[in-house]
């Protein structure tokens, strides 16, 4: 046998073996691997509402009843009213809310975006007054470590908290994510619809604030609705 | 014959001090870099990679007889990445949160030259057992470091060990407050460089002692 012979021959007996190692690890893990994304979406729109805060790591079943008791999905139609699960079709968009003694204290929009590096999925809840923020969640990103991938970290999400989609008078505008510092580089009056940037991620902010603006638009009928007191109510199960 | 003059034993313990490859051939300084800002992570990560050294170095030297040898390090990379890809399903699927704060870094055991020089100066011409252990000596030889890196980072940095909190708050209270640089990727390059003295310096005394 010819060494280039030997040599396919082995390679290919290695790759066999190799890949269905893989695949039967793959397949064998899925469903904890698919339990632990679930968890970790709920973790996150719990956050974003701050039912639970960062640092304290809960078990799965106490996130599932928190969960449960705090929110609930619902869709919205194009004119932004809220509707349950029976009557949605596919031009809906999905919408969860934080819903105490049967009033709806914030909306959560899970947000889309593209990234520098591939997409950003994450959740922005506003708080039942349709414009101010309370705060943003990622769940999954492909940006750089300890630059883009700062998005993920509570100092960050956190500086969502208090800012409004609207300007001083009163036009929807979407937040934006500024090139540093918000405090230096905007002008007093409009800082309240910017929030602070991550050095050394301009790219990744600048996709970031489009992707926000662009989900906002699209609920824009909902937060409407919002400010003008018309949906308060939580919809039943 | 003693125990400590087998050759199995040498094997085993040379890498974890005298030959350690992060600080004696300064090998896989990246991800000691990255990971060890929490001691939690970097157990992790520990694992993760001497998981795969000590199996990959295995699995090498049980076929080095067959290796063809023009496309030796072809076969090492897919044997590697096989049992990296492994340890990051299996950590995805029992241990998710610390997976996602190891993000890439599990990934890029693939590219640690500690693994694939491993595998090249030794597995390629030594028995399966002694490769073994030799993979294993060298995993704990990364560990122990990465270990202690964390341990000075996570001290230091933020005052806290697995995350309790272990300086008292009478300290802060006093003044005392966390160095913000140990937090930083510099922090823990000056770490490892002060335990790449620190090994250095005992090694020559050690050997000093056996001269005279």
């Amino acid at each position: 046998m010819s060494s280039t012979v030997k040599s396919i021959l082995f390679v290919t007996i290695l790759s066999i073996v190799c890949s269905s190692l893989l695949t039967l690890a793959s397949t064998g893990l899925k469903d904890y691997q698919l339990r632990n994304v679930a968890i970790d979406k709920q973790i996150n729109i719990l956050k974003s509402v701050r039912v639970i805060d960062d640092g304290h790591s809960l078990a799965p079943g106490t996130i599932e009843k928190l969960y449960d008791k705090n929110i609930r999905q619902a869709w919205i139609d194009v004119e932004g009213k809220i509707i349950t699960e029976q009557l949605k079709s596919e031009h809906n968009l999905p919408i969860f809310l934080y819903v105490k003694k049967n009033e709806i204290l914030s909306y959560i929009i899970p947000v889309d975006s593209q990234g520098l590096w591939g997409r950003i999925l994450g959740y922005l809840s506003i708080k039942n007054d349709g414009k101010t923020l309370s705060r943003f969640t990622v769940y999954s990103h492909s940006e750089t470590p300890g630059l883009g991938g700062e998005i993920e970290k509570s100092w960050f999400q956190n500086n969502f908290l208090g800012k409004e989609i609207l300007d001083d008078k009163g036009n929807f505008t979407a937040v934006t994510i500024a090139k540093g510092s918000v405090e230096k580089r905007i002008l007093k009056h409009r800082q309240k619809n910017f929030v602070d940037g991550i050095s050394g991620a301009t790219l990744t902010g600048r996709f970031l604030s489009e992707g926000l603006k662009q989900t906002l638009i699209e609920y824009e009928p909902l937060s409407k609705r919002f400010r003008n007191k018309e949906t308060i109510k939580g919809p039943g199960r | 014959m003693k125990l400590t003059r087998t050759k199995a034993f040498r094997v085993f313990f040379t890498p974890i001090w005298e030959s350690n490859p992060v600080s004696g051939q300064i090998l896989g300084i990246c991800s000691a870099l990255a990971v060890t800002v929490q001691l939690k992570t970097a157990i992790v990560m520990s694992l993760a990679l001497t998981f795969v050294l000590a199996f990959s170095n295995f699995s090498i030297s049980l076929m080095r007889n067959f290796i063809p040898r023009n496309i030796r390090i072809i076969i090492e990379l897919t044997v590697i990445a096989t049992l990296v890809i492994f340890a990051d399903q299996v950590l995805r699927a029992f241990l998710y949160n610390i997976s996602k704060q190891l993000s890439i870094f599990v990934g890029l055991i693939i590219t640690n030259c500690i693994i694939l020089g491993r595998a090249e100066t030794y597995a390629l011409g030594n028995p399966p057992f002694l490769s073994l252990l030799d993979g294993l000596g060298n995993g704990l030889g990364y560990s122990q470091i990465l270990i202690t890196v964390a341990i000075l980072r996570e001290l230091f940095g933020a005052g806290k060990l697995f995350g309790y909190q272990i300086i008292p708050a009478s300290f802060y209270a006093a003044g005392y407050e966390n160095m913000g640089f140990m937090v930083l990727a510099p922090g823990a390059f000056i770490a490892i460089g002060l335990i790449v003295w620190l090994q250095k310096t005992v090694a020559k005394e050690e050997n000093d002692g056996k001269s005279h």
